[in-house]
């Protein structure tokens, strides 16, 4: 019964969405309230029922009911509870209903807080959160039906991928998708405003907040995917410019832009067509990553082939949500109203340079994720674009941005002053430019390029520290007094300088990691002791241990320096019965931000095992900055001024209002 | 300034960036782009020594040596033609003889490919995408593999 | 609670939402205005003035801006609602009322499975199996053994399945609950000594012996008892007597019996010297060189552990000397996997192939046997 009630909520919430998309729309049009308010309660009975069917799926995966072809092909019954879990969305169908689950909570989000939006808008925006839903829901029925049942139902189900048994593995979707989601409610946003044919300051005030937060998801999202590949792939890389990657990378630079531009439009009225377009480039790119990524098209595009039906699904809601967005905008963009003027040389003219320079950086990301499928659509020939590509494009695109990211927040609306903003960076500079000579003269003769990208991080830092402190005027006022400016700032400016601050720490992490790590690869017997970067690592013993549903080779080192241990690591083995594969498990030590990697490869004819330990300097800054910049829009985001749902001072606004 | 030349001179700036943008794409793709060959397309195309490419096909039943100091050698077939490839390091936890496998790297002058990067995919019953397509192509395909493939899960490698 | 009131239920639940605002004319619904936000905007340049963080110039410009778009935003919203159309409202609640229902119900009827219950594991157990593979059969009835472990003819249906799969610890186990709990017989003796000797490495020892004439005194004609017992006399190097009890099995024996020609062949083995490999099962459980194995009887555990390891170590030696004796490759890994050193039995593995690995017949025949071992790879 839990299969089949899961099935028809989810066909209720299809049913749902339909009149949530076309009744409210139409009540819009005819500003008829009843029919608009419609939007709020069909959206909120969509995320129930859509919960409800989640909730099924969920709870067929923990007991196991093999009769779900779902639950048969991707659980186990000897699979650990937490496991049982997260394979709900370890697997194709779980992962677009818990796809479609965000979405509809988001919607339901809109309508629980959207009481300071415009009836029409949010009727509107929530009419096309109903179209997206809808096709979702219909892709999900048709064609990736996670309720379907076995007539004769196994007895044991084919497991989980060991891989993805794992709980960083467990988080990162959820995490990614409640970004690539969330993005939908700026797009709805967008579309609604070009349907109105109206588009405002207010606008960007309503649509900053869900942005934010859709930011921030993704920003932790790709963190944790991140270094969910560097500890359980077992070869110590984080970011490898795989597709996959991509697909997520693409969205959160066109999201990051977005931001930016929201403040733009928030404060002076302008930039208005171009936040449009990229409301709606960045959620056709988090579409875009979610298919491509699950129908497996940008490894092959013959993977088309294996199921016809889903890929042509794919390609349609792609055209219909892609094409369809950005002829609207074509036809309409031309009717929204000019804003603001202002000089190249301002807050504006920075954020508008910020904005160029990462949606150009988000297109050679594009270019180089797609050229090879394009290719061998067109001349059959198969290539692969790996990271010296990126490495080429995407890095020289980031200098500028970081090199002008400090004078933005320091330059006035309208008409900045570069030469002002420049004096007030002196310390900034200085300081990158000591950073740059200590390192040289300390790894002289070393890569030349690395103390240059620290000293850019430098600059960045110290940057972002400066402008929170002339908004306090620290230095310049009595110390009691700046604090107490400092505390009475907008949140939002604390938020700026703690995002920027992480580009800035995430900067040194991937220059340290890359540019100093050592690492070594040898074969070890019990006894004997390898040497990196100054540790020593013993291998005592070898052993073997039964997990829950794997056996597990453990190695045991013990960890020492000049001559002190300092503790003990223990990489391992397992061996999954079911499926018969193995997985590495890496043996982490942190010392600081830097870490000692020991992850096991076969065991040689000699009875010695294969090693590899590296010593990664200052790795986990990589995942610090991602979290800092987290922490930044969590700041910005509980600013009184964007607070979700908070009533605006709307006593005196009430009073415009025409009694019925 | 007037909104006018305003305008120009943000229209120009990003002109400039995107010609930039272009010329380091394009510079990119000549440089550091990487071909995909099986074995067979090795033997035909007579791939100059040095010049990288991704190698992929199943690697041989029984061609697997492990030689001192992690140095192993194996060879990779595509049913008509195969290729001995040398390699130090650990390999994936996936590679097996009989199972696809993508290795990069470049022939040496005694024409045995020097990899410096072993692929697997996580998935028992997986072939690379790549290597199935290219056997697909010459004939030598189970379709059982497809079946079984199961996209978008992560690449495992390896890697000097 | 069936099936069908719940769908029902849930279906009022959504018909529900959308006629619920629909009757709501008279109440007013909270709705934000443009305006508001371009208030607070200018209260927040009051508010930067206040804390210094923009000049005077700066804040009345933006008071310009801010106040050109507050009255843009007034007038537009100047503009009175209409009353809602009570049309319109009926009109969708029909909509509501018929598609709803229909719209759900027809698509769920085509794609849902309303018949079938849910099949949950804890259900799953009482239900018949059938195309099972037989890892999972076991893994089945052990999961319902450990909660039942009293269940003796459970154990009965496990313990041969577990000795088939080469798992003879669990079997030797599984038999001995199954004696407990569900009586004795020939045949459950018989296969608990069986499993002894597989977990032995096929030396039949002192404690497998016992279990075989356990078996041999409940039923005089236990066929498998009886093999076994002259395998016994056989690894105690009594090649006489094991071949009077064979021939007495053969003697007996239905002309049409399946086990005939395995008899034989041991019977053939013993008479010729010349060490033919034997087929079938007896394939399982390699003859033990004569002597050696009539040390073996009555050594105690660890004796006896020392003794297997001599001889597995010599095996080694020799298979390092001339590699290319596949099935002693095999029985060298697989004794390396029953001592519980899997990496031995690896670092056999890779040694057999590579001695191997001229021969293509053989490396064939290893790589099959490696697979049986579970140890390919």
């Amino acid at each position: 019964m839990i299969a089949e009630a899961g099935h028809y909520a989810l066909v209720l919430a299809l049913a749902l969405a339909l009149i949530q998309s076309t009744v409210p729309m139409i009540g819009a049009r005819l500003r008829d309230p009843a029919l608009m308010t419609l939007a709020r309660s069909t959206a909120l009975a969509q995320l129930a029922f859509v919960g409800i069917s989640f909730m099924a799926l969920v709870a067929l995966h923990v007991m196991s009911d093999f009769s779900v072809a779902n639950v048969y092909e991707n659980s186990h019954s000897l699979k650990p509870l937490i496991y049982k879990i997260t394979g709900v969305w370890g697997n194709h169908e779980g992962s677009m209903l818990l796809w479609v689950s965000i979405l509809a909570l988001f919607g339901g989000l809109v309508a629980v807080f959207g009481n300071n939006l415009p009836l029409s808008l949010r009727a509107n925006a929530l009419g096309v959160q109903g179209w997206v839903s809808t096709a979702f829901y219909l892709f999900i029925l048709l064609t990736s039906n996670p309720f379907l049942r076995l007539a004769n139902p196994p007895l044991e189900g084919r497991d989980l991928n060991p891989v993805l048994q794992d709980p960083g593995l467990a988080l990162h979707p959820p995490m990614l998708y409640l970004g690539y989601v969330g993005f939908s409610i700026s797009f709805s946003f967008a579309i609604a405003a070009l349907i109105e044919g109206r588009i405002d300051a207010a606008w960007a005030r309503w649509v900053r907040p869900w942005t934010l937060m859709a930011w921030m998801f993704l920003t932790l999202g790709i963190a944790m995917g991140s270094y969910w590949a560097y500890y359980e792939l077992g070869w110590g890389g984080w970011w490898f410019w795989d597709p996959v990657e991509n697909a997520s990378l693409m969205p959160w630079l066109a999201g990051t832009a977005l931001l930016h531009s929201a403040v733009v439009m928030e404060k002076r009225n302008a930039l208005k067509v171009w936040t449009v377009l990229l409301a709606i480039l960045t959620f056709s790119l988090s579409l875009l990553g979610t298919f491509l990524v699950r129908s497996g098209v940008l490894t092959s595009v013959h993977a088309f082939a294996t199921d016809p039906t889903r890929g042509v699904f794919i390609l349609l809601i792609l055209c219909v949500f892609i094409g369809g967005s950005l002829t609207l905008y074509a036809w309409r963009a031309s009717s929204l109203k000019q804003g603001g003027l202002f000089a190249p040389i301002s807050r504006e003219g920075a954020l508008v340079l910020n904005n160029l320079l990462l949606t150009t950086a988000c297109a050679t990301v594009f270019i180089g994720t797609l050229y090879p499928l394009g290719l061998e659509v067109l001349t059959g020939e198969r290539i692969s674009v790996g990271a010296p590509f990126f490495n080429l494009t995407f890095a020289p695109l980031f200098v500028p941005l970081l090199l002008a990211l400090p004078f933005g927040p320091l330059l006035a609306w309208k008409r900045g002053d570069l030469a002002g903003a420049a004096q007030r960076l002196y310390a900034a500079g200085i300081a990158a430019l000591v950073a740059v000579a200590v390192l040289w003269a300390w790894t002289r003769g070393g890569a030349a390029l690395a103390p240059l990208a620290i000293g850019l991080a430098v600059f960045v830092i110290i940057g972002a520290l400066t402008d929170i402190a002339e908004r306090s005027m620290l230095f310049r006022m009595p110390l009691p007094i700046a604090l107490r400016r400092a505390r009475g700032l907008p949140r939002a400016s604390w938020g700026t300088m703690f995002a920027h601050l992480g580009v800035g720490v995430a900067l040194i992490g991937i220059v340290c990691e890359t540019t100093w790590n050592s690492e070594l690869i040898s074969t070890l017997k019990p006894g004997d002791v390898a040497k990196v970067a100054g540790y020593e690592l013993k291998l005592d013993a070898i052993s073997q241990r039964q997990g829950p549903n794997y056996g597990e080779m453990l190695a045991h080192f013990t960890v020492s320096r000049d001559g002190r241990p300092i503790g003990a690591m223990t990489p391992s083995k397992r061996s999954f019965a079911t499926r018969g594969m193995s997985t590495t498990e890496a043996a982490l030590m942190s010392r600081g931000v830097s870490q000692l990697y020991v992850s096991l490869g076969d065991t040689a004819a000699s009875g010695a095992i294969a090693v590899r330990i590296y010593h990664k300097p200052m790795v986990l800054l990589i995942w610090f900055g991602p979290l800092l910049m987290a922490f930044g829009g969590l700041l910005s985001l509980s600013d009184r001024r964007l607070r979700v749902g908070a009533p605006k001072p709307a006593k005196a606004a009430r009073g415009l209002q025409p009694a019925e | 300034m007037t909104r006018k030349q305003r305008r120009l001179t943000m229209i120009g700036g990003a002109l400039v960036v995107l010609a930039i943008a272009v010329g380091l794409v394009l510079n990119a793709l000549r440089d550091s782009i990487v071909f995909f060959s099986t074995p067979q397309m090795v033997a035909e195309k007579h791939v100059p020594p040095g010049r990288r490419f991704r190698l992929g096909g199943v690697v041989e039943p029984g061609s697997l040596h492990r030689g001192d100091n992690l140095a192993v050698t194996f060879k990779v077939a595509d049913g008509s033609n195969a290729l001995e490839v040398a390699y130090k390091g650990i390999l994936p936890d996936l590679f097996r003889e009989g199972q696809g496998v993508v290795a990069e790297g470049a022939l040496d002058a005694g024409g045995v490919f020097r990899a410096d990067t072993v692929l697997a995919k996580h998935d028992e019953t997986y072939m690379p995408k790549d290597v199935a397509d290219a056997l697909k192509k010459q004939g030598h395909w189970k379709d059982d593999y497809e079946k079984a493939a199961k996209p978008g899960k992560p690449m495992q490698g390896a890697s000097r | 609670m069936s099936l069908w009131f719940v769908l029902a239920l849930m279906t009022f639940g959504a018909i529900f939402a959308v006629l619920w605002p629909l009757g709501r004319r008279a109440a007013r619904q909270p709705e934000g205005r443009e305006s508001a936000v371009y208030r607070d905007q200018l209260a927040e340049v009051d508010r930067d003035i206040a804390a210094g963080l923009i000049g005077e110039t700066e804040a009345a410009a933006a008071r310009v801006e801010i106040g050109r778009r507050l009255i843009a935003a007034a007038d537009a919203e100047e503009a009175a609602a209409p009353p809602s159309s009570l049309r319109l409202r009926r009109a969708v609640a029909v909509v509501a009322l018929v598609g709803v229902p229909v719209l759900a119900g027809g698509l769920y009827l085509r794609l849902g499975t309303p018949a079938m219950p849910d099949f949950p594991l804890a259900s799953r157990m009482r239900a018949p199996a059938g195309g099972q593979s037989l890892d999972q059969l076991v893994a089945q009835v052990q999961a319902h053994l450990e909660k039942n472990p009293t269940d003796g003819r459970g154990w009965g249906v496990l313990a041969p399945v577990l000795g088939r799969v080469g798992r003879f610890e669990d079997a030797a186990q599984a038999f001995r609950n199954a004696i407990r709990y569900d009586g004795d017989s020939a045949t459950r003796r018989a296969g608990l000594g069986e499993a002894l000797a597989g977990a032995a490495n096929g030396v039949v020892t002192a404690e497998a012996k016992a279990e075989f004439e356990r078996a041999v005194a409940l039923d005089a004609s236990d066929v498998r008892a009886r093999y076994f017992l002259g395998l016994a006399a056989e690894q105690d190097g009594r090649p006489k007597e094991a071949a009077a009890i064979w021939r007495a099995m053969l003697d007996k024996a239905p002309p049409d019996a399946p086990w005939r020609p395995l008899v034989a062949a041991a019977l053939a083995r013993i008479g010729a010297v010349a060490q033919a490999a034997p087929d079938g099962a007896s394939a399982k459980l390699p003859a033990l060189p004569e002597g050696a194995a009539a040390a073996a009887q009555g050594m105690s555990e660890g004796d006896r552990a020392a003794m297997i390891r001599g001889m597995v170590d010599r095996l080694a030696t020799r298979l390092k000397q001339n590699g290319d004796d596949v099935e002693g490759w095999l029985r060298l890994a697989r004794a390396y996997m029953v001592l519980n050193e899997p990496e031995r039995a690896h670092a056999a593995r890779d040694d057999a192939r590579r001695a191997l690995a001229a021969d293509e017949v053989g490396l064939r025949k290893l790589n099959e046997g490696l697979k049986a071992l579970g140890i390919d790879g």
